[in-house]
């Protein structure tokens, strides 16, 4: 035992021990966010379930087993609910997505095994997602053409191919609105706020506001025009609508505009389920959320974080690096540079919702209303740039991660050999040629490390951002067509603050939590992407500098 | 005693005391050095003849490479230093006020010890002197390069591969590499501190052909560790010993028949 201990054997069991709790940590938390993100975009089968309650009344219940559990009777009973005299002791509940929300009181509901007469999965259930309510699940049994039946041999075939001409005016709708009229709305805010400026300059005499009220006129008449083909394609978009018969018998008919996609889910193969999937999947990364953020994609929300980091680096990395070359190659070594240098390192332990409060306070408040009064004093009373936005959020962070960019350059700065700085000298380069030459390209690497550091770090902070400009819901992007292009003042969307907001402010929990799931497993994805992209330069350039070190 | 080798052509001897001023590359007055209070440097006085080449030798920490690093004005970089008397290059004092230090070391250029090339090509690193005065013509730039580099016994070896990663060269090379770079700017002095201390023997030999070549162009001061090469090299030596000049002479004589018992001490090898 005594040798075993003087091997030093334990103590390679315990480091090992270490890393692979570790290990397994981190594995099995990506694999659980991956495996409950993922699957929730894999087309489940729907079931119909005959139920029987204990007076003997028989109903039907259609909708996707979401979740199963074991109950004690005990408790169950305790809940007031009755069961059958011959029960066990521990029941299987389920619960089950029925959809339909318009027509039931809640879309998801538990029922418990002794209700289930029967189980079948008849391979005619289509599931409808819609553009508002959520699915509908039900047979169908006809088609509709201006309220009047459409005969088709093929309903199946004829289902798609109208439900496809609904989507295709409908994507013509909603280029149009956000394309040519919210470019109109764009361009008539701006003329209203050139004319608001004229007013304060006392400059808006008869002649421009015959002017302006002029491109006003031709704006609203351009206006009219593109209305009335939205309302066209709208029109033509609500031709149809599909007859569906849904678990309690009754039929409906559903308007073939508000239906985004059908599909029968007991009548695929394996490979129709997994191209559903990859295309479910697609959606979810492309396009915008829908009924408060409980369906539809994250497109914004991905946006938005990719957005803000990189503006994060782009702030971040010019003042980090400049500031650990004064601290470390110009400012005197003396007991003020060190207070400095231990100020800086605290700065990283400060919580970041301190930062945020700072971010509200002096930039969004003191900074962006101050811009507001020299700037944009049109606009006054709504904030321009005194509100949170896009460009605060970015600062604050930049701030947050200030000292991380500062502590790695001075590292790299000092792992330089002074063998070539004395090489840059004695060719006759000042100390500026020389730091700008040699040094801090040498030192990139480690200027990239301290930017890794950073991004890291600043993708996954959410708290100071719900102070300085994140939101639920953003109508537009902070980049887009309109001049000029980049909108820093608008707020924005967040992974982050999306998993929060799905997670616990949603007013439908049991559809928001897959979503949680699948949500967080893109922030992981985009955080690494992120991460192994300037890794990889970081590599790249290692290998170009591989300098001194042999 | 070390035999001075006879196929090394020396030129004759001059008289070190009298040099003229057409003769002299450098004069070095009564030039003090202190590191802090500690002084490392006494009372040295010499000239240094142009378009020769001199070797200052001595035990470790003589103050032979603090001496060298006077004359191109290196030790500014140590904040503690501090330096009185004057050294004269080609009759103007370098530690005037009003001299530019980058200026000054374009004329005086150096070779360090240990091989220093830059993280970029071999070509980049041969241009680094000169694209820093700005200059930025394709052909001239070539020109340089091949000049240097042949100047430098380097060419035909790195010519198919002018713009790798220097580090990819050998060590011999390397410092070559950095003589190359050196004298890329067309300095007056050529400032060699101990070049083959990290080389291995055939690319000491290497240099020191090199070394024989350079002389016809530039002014040499060499400092070395090695008296077989400071014997190989040097037209003058200079014996330097606790931050004093003891004895400077042409080789020859500082070899054969030393005037002091310390320099013969030295070069016997009964101590150093």
């Amino acid at each position: 035992m005594r040798n075993w201990f003087k091997s030093g054997a334990p103590w390679i069991w315990m480091t090992g021990g270490a890393v692979s709790i570790s290990l397994v940590a981190v594995v099995g938390l990506l694999v659980l966010i991956a495996w409950r993100g993922l699957s929730f975009f894999w087309p489940s089968a729907v079931y119909e379930f005959e139920l029987e309650e204990l007076n003997g009344h028989r109903h039907t219940v259609i909708g996707e087993l979401y979740d199963s559990e074991q109950v004690s009777a005990e408790r169950i009973l305790s809940s007031g609910v009755k069961l059958p005299d011959d029960h066990e002791d521990v029941i299987t509940r389920y619960l089950l997505k029925t959809g339909n929300r318009e027509y039931v009181d809640l879309d998801f509901r538990w029922i418990m095994e002794t209700q289930i007469k029967s189980q079948s999965a008849p391979s005619e259930i289509a599931v409808f997602e819609r553009s508002t309510n959520g699915n509908f699940y039900g047979y169908v049994v006809g088609l509709l053409e201006n309220g009047e039946p459409v005969k088709a041999q093929d309903m199946r075939n004829e289902l798609f191919q109208r439900m496809e001409r609904a989507i295709e005016l409908n994507d013509k709708a909603s280029e149009l609105q956000h394309g040519p009229i919210g470019k109109i709305n764009y361009e008539l805010e701006r003329l209203r706020l050139k004319e608001r400026s004229y007013e304060l300059k006392g400059e808006l005499d008869d002649a421009a506001k015959a002017e302006f009220e002029a491109q006003r006129q031709a704006y609203h008449d351009q206006y009219l025009g593109l209305e009335k083909e939205l309302f066209d394609y709208r029109n033509q978009a609500s031709r149809d609508a599909v007859i569906v018969k849904d678990m309690d018998g009754r039929e409906v008919a559903l308007p073939m505009q508000k239906v985004l996609d059908v599909h029968f889910p007991n009548d695929m193969g394996f490979f129709a389920k997994f191209g559903r999937w990859v295309h479910q999947l697609y959606k979810f990364v492309s396009d915008d959320p829908r009924e408060a953020n409980t369906e539809g994609g994250v497109f914004p929300a991905i946006f938005g974080t990719v957005f803000m980091v990189m503006l994060m680096a782009v702030i971040v990395t010019p003042l980090g690096v400049v500031a650990a070359i004064y601290l470390h190659e110009y400012a005197k070594k003396g007991p003020i540079t060190k207070m400095i240098r231990i100020a800086v390192i605290n700065l990283a332990g400060v919580p970041s919702i301190v930062y945020g409060v700072f971010g509200l306070g002096f930039f969004v408040y003191m900074v962006g209303g101050s811009l507001d009064q020299i700037f944009y004093p049109e606009a006054l009373p709504s904030p321009t740039f005194g509100s949170p936005g896009v460009i605060w959020s970015a600062i604050t962070l930049a701030i947050l991660t200030l000292p991380v960019v500062i502590v790695s350059t001075e590292e790299g700065l000092s792992r330089i050999p002074s063998s070539v700085r004395q090489g840059s000298l004695a060719l006759g380069a000042t100390k500026a040629e020389t730091l700008w030459r040699i040094i801090v390209p040498m030192a990139s690497p480690a200027i990239m490390t301290g930017l890794i550091l950073a991004v890291a770090r600043a993708a996954g902070e959410v708290a100071p951002l719900m102070l300085v400009g994140v939101v639920k819901m953003a109508p537009t992007l902070p980049l887009d067509g309109n001049f000029p292009y980049f909108h820093l003042e608008r707020k924005f969307m967040h992974l982050g603050f999306h998993i929060y907001d799905v997670g616990f402010q949603s007013p439908n929990v049991e559809a928001a939590r897959p979503l949680v799931y699948a949500t967080a497993f893109l922030l992981v994805t985009v955080i690494v992407g992120l991460n192994m992209a300037a890794i990889a330069i970081r590599n790249r350039l290692r290998e170009k500098f591989r300098a001194l070190d042999q | 005693m070390i035999s001075v080798s006879a196929e090394t052509a020396k030129a004759p001897a001059l008289d070190l005391e009298n040099l003229t001023e057409a003769q002299t590359a450098l004069e070095i007055n009564d030039l003090n050095l202190y590191y802090g209070s500690k002084q490392a440097l006494y009372d040295i006085n010499m000239k240094i003849p142009k378009g020769q080449v001199t070797a200052f030798i001595g035990p470790s920490g003589c103050g032979k490479s603090t001496l060298l690093r006077c004359i191109n004005r290196m030790n500014d970089l140590v904040d503690i230093c501090r330096i009185e008397g004057s050294i004269d290059l080609h009759g103007t004092n370098i530690y005037d006020r009003n001299v530019d230090v980058a200026a000054l070391r374009r004329r005086v250029g150096m070779v360090f010890q240990r091989p220093n090339p830059f993280p970029k090509s071999i070509y980049e690193n041969v241009v680094y002197g000169l694209r820093l005065q700005g200059i930025k013509d394709r052909r001239s730039l070539d020109d340089a390069v091949e000049r240097s580099l042949r100047g430098a016994a380097l060419w035909d070896e790195v010519k198919d591969r002018l713009h790798d990663n220097a580090f990819g060269l050998s060590g011999g090379q390397q410092q070559r590499l950095v003589i190359a770079r050196a004298i890329a700017i067309e300095p007056e002095v050529l400032l060699l501190d101990e070049p083959t201390s990290a080389l291995d023997p055939i690319s000491t030999l290497t240099i020191e052909e090199l070394i024989n070549e350079l002389k016809s162009k530039y002014t040499v001061v060499i400092v070395t560790h090695n008296m077989q090469q400071a014997a190989r090299v040097s037209d003058q030596t200079a014996f330097m010993y606790m931050g004093e000049l003891i004895e400077y002479a042409d080789t020859n004589t500082l070899f054969t028949t030393p005037r002091l018992k310390k320099t013969e001490d030295y070069i016997t090898g009964r101590y150093g």
